[in-house]
């Protein structure tokens, strides 16, 4: 009977677990003024952020759901099947979802005070979502694999290194779709059929690139510049190339949910992401502004000083499915 | 009197079809009707596209077989070392034990990193074989199918492990004393007396092994993908990523299929009943066979194992948690202890902590103890029907933790019943991931006990309550303690349920782990699993010394 004794003890301690977070018990014991954010931003940054937006406007709180892209579109389907989208606040790398939401009717128009600093092409018209922050896709290196010299300086001369190059999958990131669909959009199709052939290795997602090319196991990566200034900034042996054609510079953008229940707490959140001061701390995360009043973080240009490459954001929300389909079969099968 | 019990008996199933019910088969049914879905209308196109593409075809006959080869190695491996541990003289057998369970609370996707920080190409292991050799490439290769089988089976024999050695524990000995008294030797009675009397258990572990495989999208996500090597869960996950829904449920109820037809295969293998009941009134202790001189070689073998497969895992995550960087040079200059600071730090590493023990704590209770009513129902009583609850119950194991968790949004997020954003709903999906192994394990341990004993107490006029209470619990108890431990140790660690219910102030461990991992602080992940895994150590010393070695491992 001893064992019984053991197994009622411990229930009586779990039993008493909620107490000890008394947010778990219900959705409903939380303040009125809340906000609810789905986002793919890294989470240490999303948290910081939504800590110095809490400390600005004391009076809401911000509770912030992190996940990898294609979980948070899995969980916005499921949400729409059964009574609209949870979420209050939009903030993914993954620009085309906009306009797939936009064209169903989940996003509420409203264009900020501060959205007259943001570039026009940054933006949407009808403010239905604004660039939030900027990473770009870039060409990293790792140095003690092929000297600096020997590294490709364009996204042409990427496959050529073949097995000894790789790639993010832009079926789980959001920001790889964006880079394969301006490609696609470019110069169609074969881009992606020579790297196949050449035996260009596709990786899960950006980190992962950015982890294995630390890790010597490639030479060279298409991989995101906040990821390799981190890295770099540890004392990794990297360094970024912009290419020659220009990167893709792919705008993570920020979006109010038509059916949010606070729309006066949600615009407070995107006017302080687009704010100065919101830019600001963002820079100092190693982010790219998107305000021109705003400079890069130490060591990386400002996005006038660098070439990009145009984005077809409708085209790629329109063809998403297809665009994904067809990399799947060239690349992956 | 008689109707009476009949009465109780059914009250019971009926409650335990209730509870499958609303955990399994109403979510399920929310994913799969709408696999026939297109546009709102009844339409095949999903399937037909399964069909009309060879890709699919190939995920899924990749599946199968990765899935066979694990299961089979899991079996002979995990057999092997239950007998070790078990029933020998093993010097050391106690702590060889725990260590061979640790590894299995690493998340699947860390164990597979763990692999390759190892085999990797740039790996230890390989940096060191070209230092040996002065080749400049390793002879093997970690991201292939071989890699996979391999991680899988390391991952997943466990399984395997517990089940058997949970049934050698029980076994009556008094049948092989009575072979060898008949002048048998040590090899015949292992093969003709042991084997067939551990069967069922070896079967049970195996199946889930097989399936375990099967459903795995963790590992088969990081080490398939560079060799284009793709196996169904990964295709679900790519069809969701599409997205297209249709296709993903399609795919997903063709692993259910798969996993439909092993398990049909493993109830018609384990028929004959009657042979496999081991526990009779008078137990005796199983003794112990003497290795004499295979003694210290065999010990060496399985320290050897050991070692492979959980301390240099292991301490490869330690590692990792101690380096500035992934890839870093070995040097003490690039060791660190920050990373540990940083994550007690965080608020939400220690909410989550708290979360996960909850959740898993819970789920494991209430699993293991609807597990061993199907299984009292399916295997002592007979009831009818009870096969059907016995089938119902297993189905969740073969469905992709993805395609659960959405299930769960999709029936348990609308009015009147929202569970969603609470932690109940996280549970809920829980209940139903992890019931298939409470059912399985149980199922194994009763069907070793003989039935005499309750219709012992059932002639002296004992009810149903009293004689589960009185007789089969206690008997059972062991099994479901193991049974127990192999819910407990995944949930506390599981990832792909809780990513897409998780809220604020939900967090789970797994979700905290893999969103540090994914945004490059592998270190600070690293840091979390290790933390996780001193836990449990710390956990089962307790348990243990609590039990006088009774319950734990």
């Amino acid at each position: 009977m001893k064992l019984s004794k053991v197994l009622f003890s411990f229930l009586a301690v779990i039993a008493f677990f909620p107490f000890f977070n008394p947010g778990l018990v219900s959705a409903q014991a939380r303040p009125a003024n809340r906000v609810l954010l789905y986002t793919s931003v890294p989470q240490q940054l999303a948290t910081a952020f939504g800590n110095a937006f809490m400390k600005r406007r004391p009076d809401i709180r911000v509770e912030i759901y992190r996940a990898g892209s294609t979980e948070v579109g899995a969980k916005l389907a499921a949400e729409r099947e059964v009574g609209g989208i949870r979420a209050d606040l939009l903030w993914l790398a993954d620009a085309p979802i906009y306009y797939d939401l936009r064209a169903k009717g989940e996003l509420m128009a409203y264009i900020s005070p501060e959205a007259k600093h943001i570039p026009a092409d940054l933006r949407d018209p009808d403010g239905y979502f604004t660039a939030g922050r900027l990473i770009n896709m870039i060409i990293a290196v790792n140095k003690e694999v092929v000297p600096l010299k020997d590294a490709p300086k364009s996204w042409k001369d990427f496959p050529d290194f073949g097995k000894k190059a790789a790639m993010g999958n832009p079926l789980y990131s959001g920001s790889n779709f964006v880079t394969v669909a301006t490609f696609v959009k470019k110069d169609g199709w074969g881009w992606f059929e020579r790297a196949r052939a050449k035996g260009v290795a596709v990786v899960r997602g950006n980190s992962e690139a950015a982890d294995a090319l630390a890790g010597k196991e490639f030479a060279i990566a298409m991989t995101l510049d906040y990821i390799i200034a981190g890295l770099i900034k540890k004392g990794a042996p990297l360094a970024i190339i912009w290419p020659a054609e220009g990167a893709i510079s792919v705008p993570s953008p920020i979006a109010i949910i038509k059916g949010t229940k606070n729309p006066d707490a949600s615009k407070a959140f995107v006017d302080y992401v687009l704010s100065k001061e919101g830019q600001e701390f963002l820079v100092k995360q190693e982010v790219i502004p998107v305000r021109g009043d705003v400079n890069p973080p130490k060591g990386q240009p400002s996005a006038s000083q660098i070439k990009f490459l145009p984005i077809p954001y409708e085209w790629a929300a329109e063809n998403a499915a297809v665009i994904r389909e067809r990399f799947e079969k060239i690349m992956l099968h | 009197m008689t109707t009476s019990n009949f009465d109780r008996r059914y009250l019971l199933m009926m409650a335990v079809g209730l509870f499958i019910l609303l955990v399994v088969i109403y979510p399920l049914w929310q994913v799969f009707f709408r696999s026939f879905l297109d546009a709102g209308a009844f339409s095949l196109k999903s399937y037909r596209k399964v069909f009309a593409y060879p890709a699919y075809y190939r995920a899924l006959l990749n599946s199968v077989w990765v899935s066979c080869v694990t299961a089979a190695l899991c079996m002979v491996s995990g057999t092997l070392l239950a007998f070790l541990v078990v029933r020998t003289d093993l010097p050391g057998k106690k702590s060889l034990r725990t260590l061979l369970v640790l590894p299995y609370a690493l998340p699947s996707f860390f164990a597979a990193i763990a692999w390759i920080q190892l085999l990797g190409p740039q790996g230890y292991l390989a940096r060191l074989f070209f230092q040996l050799s002065g080749w400049e490439t390793a002879p093997w290769n970690i991201y292939s199918a071989g890699g996979i089988v391999f991680v899988l089976t390391v991952h997943y024999f466990i399984l395997v492990f517990i089940t058997v050695a949970g049934a050698l524990e029980r076994m009556d000995a008094s049948l092989e004393e009575a072979a060898r008294a008949s002048g048998a030797n040590t090899y015949r009675i292992m093969r003709e007396i042991t084997l067939p009397l551990v069967l069922p258990a070896i079967l049970a572990g195996g199946l889930l092994a097989f399936i375990g495989a099967l459903a795995n999208f963790g590992i088969p996500a990081l080490l398939g993908m560079r060799a284009r090597f793709f196996v169904l869960t990964t295709s679900i996950y790519y069809a969701l990523a599409i997205p297209d829904f249709g296709l993903a449920t399609a795919l997903s109820s063709m692993l259910v299929v798969v996993a439909l037809v092993s398990m049909t295969f493993q109830f018609a293998l384990q028929k004959g009943e009657g042979r496999y009941t081991v526990i009779s009134g008078k137990s005796v202790r199983p003794s112990e066979l003497r290795l004499r001189s295979m003694r210290y070689p065999l010990f060496s073998c399985t320290a050897v194992f050991v070692f492979c497969i959980s301390i240099v895992p292991i301490f490869s995550m330690v590692l990792t948690a101690l380096l500035k960087y992934w890839g870093a040079p070995l040097a003490q200059a690039s060791l660190t202890l920050e990373h540990f600071a940083y994550i007690l730090k965080l608020d939400t590493g220690r909410r989550a902590i708290v979360n996960s023990l909850f959740l898993a704590a819970v789920a494991a209770t209430l699993t293991t103890f609807v597990g061993i009513l199907i299984s009292y129902m399916h295997v002592k009583a007979r009831l009818k029907g009870s096969r059907i609850l016995d089938f119902l119950a297993t189905i969740p194991y073969a469905v992709p933790h993805t395609v659960i968790a959405i299930a769960m949004i999709l029936a348990w997020a609308k009015p009147p019943v929202s569970l969603y954003g609470t932690l109940w709903i996280i549970l809920v999906a829980y209940l139903a991931v992890y019931l298939p192994f409470a059912v399985r394990t149980t199922n194994s341990t009763l069907q070793q006990i003989h039935n005499s004993l309750e219709e012992a107490a059932r002639v002296s006029g004992a009810k149903i309550f009293p004689r589960l209470r009185d007789i089969i619990l206690p008997l059972a108890w062991p099994g479901m303690i193991a049974g127990w431990i192999l819910v407990f140790m995944p949930a506390l660690r599981e990832l792909t349920v809780s990513i897409l219910l998780y809220a604020y102030h939900t967090e789970t461990i797994g979700v905290v782990v893999f969103n540090l991992q994914d945004a490059g602080y592998r270190e600070v992940a690293a840091a979390l699993a290790s933390i996780v895994m001193g836990l449990l150590i710390v956990g089962n010393t307790v348990i243990r010394r609590l039990t006088g070695g009774a319950a734990g491992f």
